[in-house]
């Protein structure tokens, strides 16, 4: 990304790589602040759903710190297919957020009264499509980078 | 903005383009959703603090709109779009500190372990930083966009 900015040769070309560069680095403050936050709220916990989220923050942190530095193929594709299971890890979290919610509250999601209750337990349910985010602006970035 | 796509004359022009749009297309889904799990979670209390989410992200959700659908050349308009983004980042950023203040619930330590123990409380601290990033992405969309 750096050198890219360097080396831009149109305006165009410049604002593309800034803007690529600034969106990277939210994606990349991104997971290193949601792997702290969820380290804080205990989600670390026995079973493996927890523990997907602090995976998906350590491996994604390193594939974009990797991307400011150079786009050979050997990490942009690493880092374009990670972005994808960020998306759907934050997809599935924000599920099973909603489902257990809803277990716990003994209500049926699919009713307007039970996906309410549901929504409004003890585990938030956006909360995890943060990760979402973060993969989708990762993967919109990052899709028509040649080298 | 996605008119800009297909008046785009070079490569570079239409991946700018596409990623201004696609990028403004989720934070438009963010202020459209992010109100409604606001009125979910009861965010409308008697505080004048807990309705600035409410009073922002209708104006926002119809700027991004605006910029992303229609027109991003009006003068009005983009600065509209330019000053609602950067309250959206202000907002989210005080949400934030509000979020950790009331979370010492009168204590307030600002020791490293108080402080982590406030920010694992009852209302999410990271949460208003979502107004942040819809911020900080309409400010990245629109920047030196003609």
């Amino acid at each position: 990304m750096i050198e890219a900015i360097l080396t831009a040769q149109t305006e165009d070309e410049r604002t593309l790589e800034v803007i690529r560069a600034i969106f990277l680095a939210l994606v990349l403050f991104g997971f290193a602040f949601y792997g702290a936050e969820h380290w804080i709220v205990g989600h670390y916990l026995k079973s493996w759903q927890s523990k997907v989220p602090f995976y998906v923050s350590l491996v994604g942190f390193v594939l974009t710190l990797g991307l400011f530095f150079t786009r050979a193929p050997v990490v942009r594709y690493p880092f374009l297919v990670w972005m994808a299971v960020a998306v759907l890890a934050g997809t599935l979290g924000a599920y099973y957020h909603l489902a257990w919610n809803a277990q716990s509250a003994e209500v049926g999601v699919w009713t307007v009264k039970g996906f309410a209750e549901a929504f409004k337990g003890t585990r938030p349910v956006l909360a995890a499509l943060a990760h979402t985010h973060i993969g989708a602006t990762g993967l919109v970035v990052a899709f028509g980078i040649r080298k | 903005m996605i008119p800009a796509i297909r008046q785009a004359q070079t490569p570079a022009g239409r991946a700018l383009e596409m990623i201004r749009s696609v990028l403004l297309l989720l934070s438009l889904a963010g202020w459209l959703v992010y109100p409604v799990e606001l009125v979910l979670l009861k965010h409308w209390l008697k505080t004048w603090h807990s309705k600035v989410p409410f009073v922002l992200s209708p104006p926002a959700a119809i700027l991004t709109a605006w910029v992303l659908f229609l027109d991003r050349g009006t003068p009005w308009a983009r600065r509209a779009f330019i000053v609602v983004m950067w309250a959206a980042i202000l907002m989210g950023l005080a949400g934030a500190y509000f979020h950790l203040g009331w979370n010492f619930e009168g204590k307030v330590n600002w020791g490293f372990a108080t402080t982590m123990k406030a920010a694992a409380g009852e209302r999410p601290v990271l949460a208003p930083l979502a107004f942040v990033h819809l911020g900080v992405t309409g400010l990245l969309a629109i920047y030196r966009a003609r």
